[in-house]
């Protein structure tokens, strides 16, 4: 067994692990990377479309462009890059922390002051949605079939049937599409397509591809390939319609319905887990309930943005830098999501520092010149913030003066009535 | 006779719906909330422009396929005819982030680079 020893350890190579990575290193920080694939970038090399890392470097860059500005970063900086390596055990001591994790070197125990999880989402699956039917083969996550197309060149279907209208299903549509699918038909429940406008633009109405909104799909058809699905119509509260059941022929069936975070890992070693985010609770650093242990990217919430998880990964870089100095923390002033706010985040201030606090909200309504209101536990309002449209399908950002949570205990988030 | 319609900026995250009335031959853009929302609009009514970004046959390397990208946007109407150029494109690796794959694709002065470095393997 080999034995480490770090200052911080980031668990997931991924955008967010490598930018908090690369900035504590930066800082001066024995930093190791553990990633259990065999290369760094995470998600990132699967995602060859453009328009990521408009805000961090106002132009837009593909997937692999944008992590490779990171992994060059990290490669040059020293950190402790630990490939192929997954971590099995880790154990929660006062100051310390150990990881026992497992490589094709062999067993490493690897002792920590601090842990960074950066280890990202999942894609839900076709079990979590409730469809019905046999399970023949050609039923894909869109994740999966993006990794087929563009790491292998290998398209799964002809007939293609996309669940969902969120922005994964809608990239993948287009790259479908382009390269050589012949029919397509995108079903979800919702009114309207879930994800970002600016892909509904680039990736639907550009190509015309068809879709069909109030959908879901009933059953899955088919012995040993995907043979059709049985639509149905669904009413608002997306309940089937009984008598619009029709037969759609396809070969392959690619679910995009949503993104859960992974928080199984920091749940077992006892973080408290959001339900609304179904990420950890944090700070405004970053900190889960667990002391010493940072939570940062697609693990704490989904984000729109690659680059709003890199900013998520710098604001635990300054936390880590203030657990490993020891420095004091204030009194807890609670973080709560009030009316039409679906998610929040952070969930509690508890850092002295100067700078303004960053959080993200989603709001569960769509608005037109929307206020969104800070008050504090009287009621009293501290803030209004002006947002031309909210809609359910973008992640809000705010930045709020610390000076307004002076001895507050509580501050609430809501989205205005007028 | 003028015509009006609705459509969503994508030059930055903000995302403003830009409100377009058309005038014969003027284009008036309302809605932006920068400049490049007004540029954006303008060039979406008479040139609408796309990055296209695809993969060609690699050999050689880790994967199967190279992640490819057109250097600036092209006319929206040519993306099909730049997917097909690169149908039979076949390089061998490693190939460097950036690196020209093909110049001047389907005649639209614009070239095709490689997104991520490949290594011979």
């Amino acid at each position: 067994m080999k034995a480490y020893n770090y200052d911080v350890v980031v668990i997931g190579g991924g955008p967010s692990g490598l930018a908090v990575a690369t900035k504590l290193a930066e800082k001066g920080y024995k930093v190791a990377l553990i990633e259990r694939k065999d290369e760094l970038g995470g998600i990132l090399d699967q995602c060859i479309h453009d328009g990521f890392g408009t805000k961090l470097f106002n132009k837009a860059l593909s997937g692999p462009e944008f992590a490779s500005v990171f992994i060059n970063k990290a490669e040059t900086l020293g950190i402790g890059i630990h490939l192929n390596t997954y971590v099995k055990n880790v154990e929660i001591r006062e100051n310390e922390k150990e990881i026992v994790a497992i490589s094709p070197h062999g067993i490493k125990n690897i002792k920590t002051k601090a842990i960074v999880y950066a280890v990202g989402c999942r894609e839900r699956h076709q079990f979590e949605i409730k469809i019905g039917g046999t399970r023949p083969a050609g039923v894909y996550t869109a994740g999966m079939v993006q990794r087929l197309i563009n790491l292998y060149g290998i398209l799964p279907g002809k007939n293609i049937l996309i669940v969902g209208g969120g922005d994964v299903g809608m990239i993948v549509a287009r790259h479908l599409y382009l390269e050589g699918a012949e029919n397509l038909l995108i079903v979800f429940p919702e009114k309207r397509f879930a994800g970002l406008p600016r892909n509904v633009q680039q990736c639907i109405l550009d190509f015309g591809i068809p879709y069909q909104p109030q959908t879901v799909v009933k059953e899955i058809i088919g012995k040993e390939r995907v043979e059709g699905a049985i639509l149905v119509r669904v009413d608002e509260k997306w309940k089937p319609i009984p008598g619009t059941e029709e037969l759609y022929p396809c070969d392959t069936i690619i679910l995009s319905v949503g993104l859960i975070p992974y928080s199984l890992k920091l749940k077992k070693i006892g973080a408290k887990i959001d339900p609304r985010t179904k990420g950890p609770e944090i700070n405004e650093f970053f900190e889960t309930t667990i002391e010493g242990v940072f939570a940062v990217g697609n693990l704490v919430q989904i984000f729109d943005y690659v680059d709003d998880a890199v900013e998520s990964a710098l604001i635990a870089a300054d936390g880590v830098e203030k657990y490993l100095n020891q420095e004091p923390k204030e009194k807890i002033i609670e973080f709560v999501p009030g009316k039409y706010i679906r998610a929040l985040i952070p969930h509690r201030i508890e850092w002295k520092d100067d700078r303004n606090i960053i959080a993200f909200f989603r709001a569960n309504i769509e608005k037109e010149n929307a206020h969104i209101e800070l008050r504090d536990e009287n009621g009293n309002l501290l803030k209004r913030y002006f947002r031309r449209y909210i809609r359910p399908s973008t992640l809000e950002r705010i930045e709020i003066p610390r000076e307004l949570l002076q001895d507050k205990r509580q501050v609430t988030l809501n989205v205005s009535e007028d | 006779m003028s015509q009006r319609t609705e459509i969503l900026c994508i030059k930055c995250p903000k995302g403003c719906l830009l409100r377009i009335t058309i005038v014969t031959n003027e284009v008036k853009v309302e809605g932006n909330e920068c400049p490049l929302g007004e540029r954006y609009g303008i060039e979406e009514i008479k040139n609408p422009k796309r990055i296209v970004t695809s993969t060609v046959r690699i050999l050689n390397a880790r994967y199967p396929r190279l992640p490819v990208r057109t250097s600036e946007p092209v006319p929206k109407e040519k993306i099909k005819e730049v997917i097909s150029n690169l149908k039979n494109v076949v390089v061998k690796a490693p190939v460097k982030k950036g690196q020209i794959i093909v110049k001047n694709v389907a005649n639209t002065g614009v070239d095709i680079i490689a997104e991520r470095d490949m290594e011979r393997v």
